[in-house]
């Protein structure tokens, strides 16, 4: 019994196809099972560290508790406002009183200090000037304490992760003449 | 005619024996090669360093290494290192590496990565490559890996803020962890 050219013209299509998809396979497994490996060695050294932030304090925008910009951070902006002997201060935030020749405006702010990898009870707060003031204006921190270009403490013990509350003040002479007081405050907590 | 049949016989015999020289100095010999080359497929993996990451060490091979330095929640860090978050309860240091998987011989159009710590993370580490948390046991990082270019993957620490002994980390002293990668191709 003889196939005809038509049946074996199918059985050679079938049998080719048949091949290809063998090999197809045969080639995607193939290709599945190609690994690269490699390994990365990573080191790092902890160090313990402090940080610290200004926030506003709860109750900002009443007198004497004027809003921080870029509150939040470590380096924040202030603004007292106008202010003269004569006549107060232009902004209701500011606490303003007069006292011998002396105006003072003054506004209050949290300070916030966080540890990590550290075994420190608490830390020491300072503060100091970037810059010496003109002559017969005074900045001040918490009312009585004056500061100069040198850190000055603040605290000694305060605890981490918790507010305190610091209230920033410029005291200034009648004699003193119009112009801007522009200071930078430095901040400096020492973990103790 | 005796003489001219002679002449012609010794002609005939001189040609029969130049052409016979002539054929012996013709000899060849002839030859083949059958040569054969088995075309292997295959894909290896590789560290880059990342324009915005550490200089990794044994740059551009598969067994580099990623020295963050001087690591801390507040301190200052090594050039390649940022810190993209701080919490209460850790921080993150990340730098920036490249991976490159280099195929030969393969139709496979991708491959697919993973990693896995060689041993248990330090006490008050974690380490993610591209936000994957990585354990003991392979993560997939990728699986549309581009062979022969490098890929930059993100490499996290996670590191707690507790104190040591409290189960933060050691500090002021190196801590190291090696990460297997393998890619596999699809």
């Amino acid at each position: 019994m003889r196939m005809n050219d038509s049946s074996t013209q199918k059985v050679r299509v079938q049998w080719l196809r048949c091949t290809c998809v063998c090999c197809i396979l045969f080639s995607a497994s193939w290709c599945q099972g190609q690994i690269g490996t490699a390994k990365v060695t990573v080191s790092a050294n902890v160090q313990s560290s402090i940080g610290l932030v200004f926030l506003n304090n709860a109750a900002v925008g009443t007198n004497g508790f004027c809003p921080l910009t870029n509150a939040g951070t470590n380096n924040v902006g202030l603004d007292l406002g106008q202010a003269s002997f004569t006549t107060g201060d232009s902004l209701a935030c500011v606490q303003f009183f007069q006292f011998f020749g002396f105006y003072v405006v003054d506004s209050a702010f949290d300070v916030v200090v966080t540890k990590a990898n550290s075994t420190s009870a608490n830390y020491q707060l300072a503060a100091s000037l970037a810059t010496a003031p003109p002559t017969n204006v005074f900045w001040t921190i918490n009312t009585f304490t004056v500061l100069s270009t040198t850190f000055t403490t603040i605290q000694n013990n305060n605890n981490y992760g918790q507010r305190v509350t610091e209230t920033l003040g410029v005291v200034v002479n009648q004699t003193v003449p119009a112009q801007t007081l522009f200071e930078t405050i430095n901040f400096l907590a020492t973990a103790n | 005619m005796l003489n001219k049949y002679n002449a012609v016989r010794n002609m005939t015999m001189v040609a029969l024996l130049l052409a016979s020289a002539a054929a012996f100095g013709q000899t060849t010999a002839t030859g083949v090669i059958n040569a054969t080359l088995i075309n292997k497929n295959g894909i290896s993996l590789v560290f880059d360093t990342d324009p915005g990451g550490v200089a990794l060490g044994a740059n551009g091979t598969s067994a580099a290494s990623a020295n963050y330095g001087n690591i801390s929640a507040f301190g200052a860090l090594s050039a390649g290192v940022t810190r993209p978050s701080v919490t209460a309860a850790n921080y993150t240091v990340r730098t920036i590496f490249d991976v490159q998987v280099i195929e030969g011989g393969l139709v496979s159009p991708s491959y697919t990565l993973t990693a896995n710590l060689a041993a248990v993370a330090p006490t008050g580490f974690a380490y993610k490559v591209d936000a994957v948390t990585l354990t003991t046991v392979a993560q997939t990082i990728s699986t549309t890996g581009t062979y022969n270019a490098d890929v930059a993957h993100n490499l996290d620490l996670v590191v707690s803020t507790a104190a040591p002994g409290g189960g933060g980390p050691a500090i002021g002293t190196p801590l190291t962890a090696t990460i297997n990668f393998t890619a596999t191709a699809n």
